[in-house]
């Protein structure tokens, strides 16, 4: 997993029927720098995730890629491959 | 698989329901030189890393899905401690 940030919510009309009734966020990746620094930048490249997590804006997320983001939805087959997994309550760095 | 060096530990408590009990570390994945990549990734661990080691980490949700159920979203897991680091 990776982390984000969670800059939006995507809303999708029409969509195919895999992802009717799903929740879809707009993630921006964190960098160990800005992670580090805690000053709410992220510096990835934007991407949308799955969300039933009820996460929110500005909140950090580790989010799961590729064929695994799928499997909560096991037996349906879905063609997701971004799924919000937590929501971080916190981080402890080591220094 | 690559290698990655444990930075510290996550701690979440809203989570996909097969992720509870299971331990979170953040770690950076390592090049062949020893410089860390750009982002951090959160893996789970079985095997006890400490913040500093050097870690085997797998990409395949085989290991999650066997120990957590088929609808894990768990994918990378800490399979072996580098010895001695």
């Amino acid at each position: 997993m990776r982390l984000g940030i969670v800059r939006g919510h995507v809303v999708l009309n029409p969509a195919v029927p895999a992802f009717a009734g799903k929740t879809l966020v707009v993630l921006e990746p964190v960098t160990m720098d800005n992670l580090r620094a805690g000053n709410g930048k992220g510096g990835g490249k934007a991407l949308v995730a799955v969300d039933e997590l009820g996460a929110g804006k500005g909140q950090i997320v580790a989010f799961t890629e590729g064929r695994e983001a799928a499997n909560p939805f096991w037996p349906n087959s879905v063609p997701v491959d971004a799924y919000c997994s937590m929501i971080v309550d916190s981080i402890s760095i080591q220094p | 698989m690559f290698l990655a060096r444990i930075e510290g530990t996550v701690v979440a408590t809203v989570k996909h329901s097969t992720l509870d009990g299971c331990r979170f570390l953040i770690a950076q994945r390592l090049e062949a030189d020893g410089t860390a990549a750009a982002e951090p990734i959160v893996i789970v661990d079985w095997l006890g890393a400490a913040s500093g080691a050097t870690v085997l980490v797998s990409t395949d949700g085989d290991i999650a899905r066997s120990r957590l159920g088929n609808t894990t979203p768990a994918r990378l897991v800490v399979v072996g401690i580098v010895d001695g680091k």
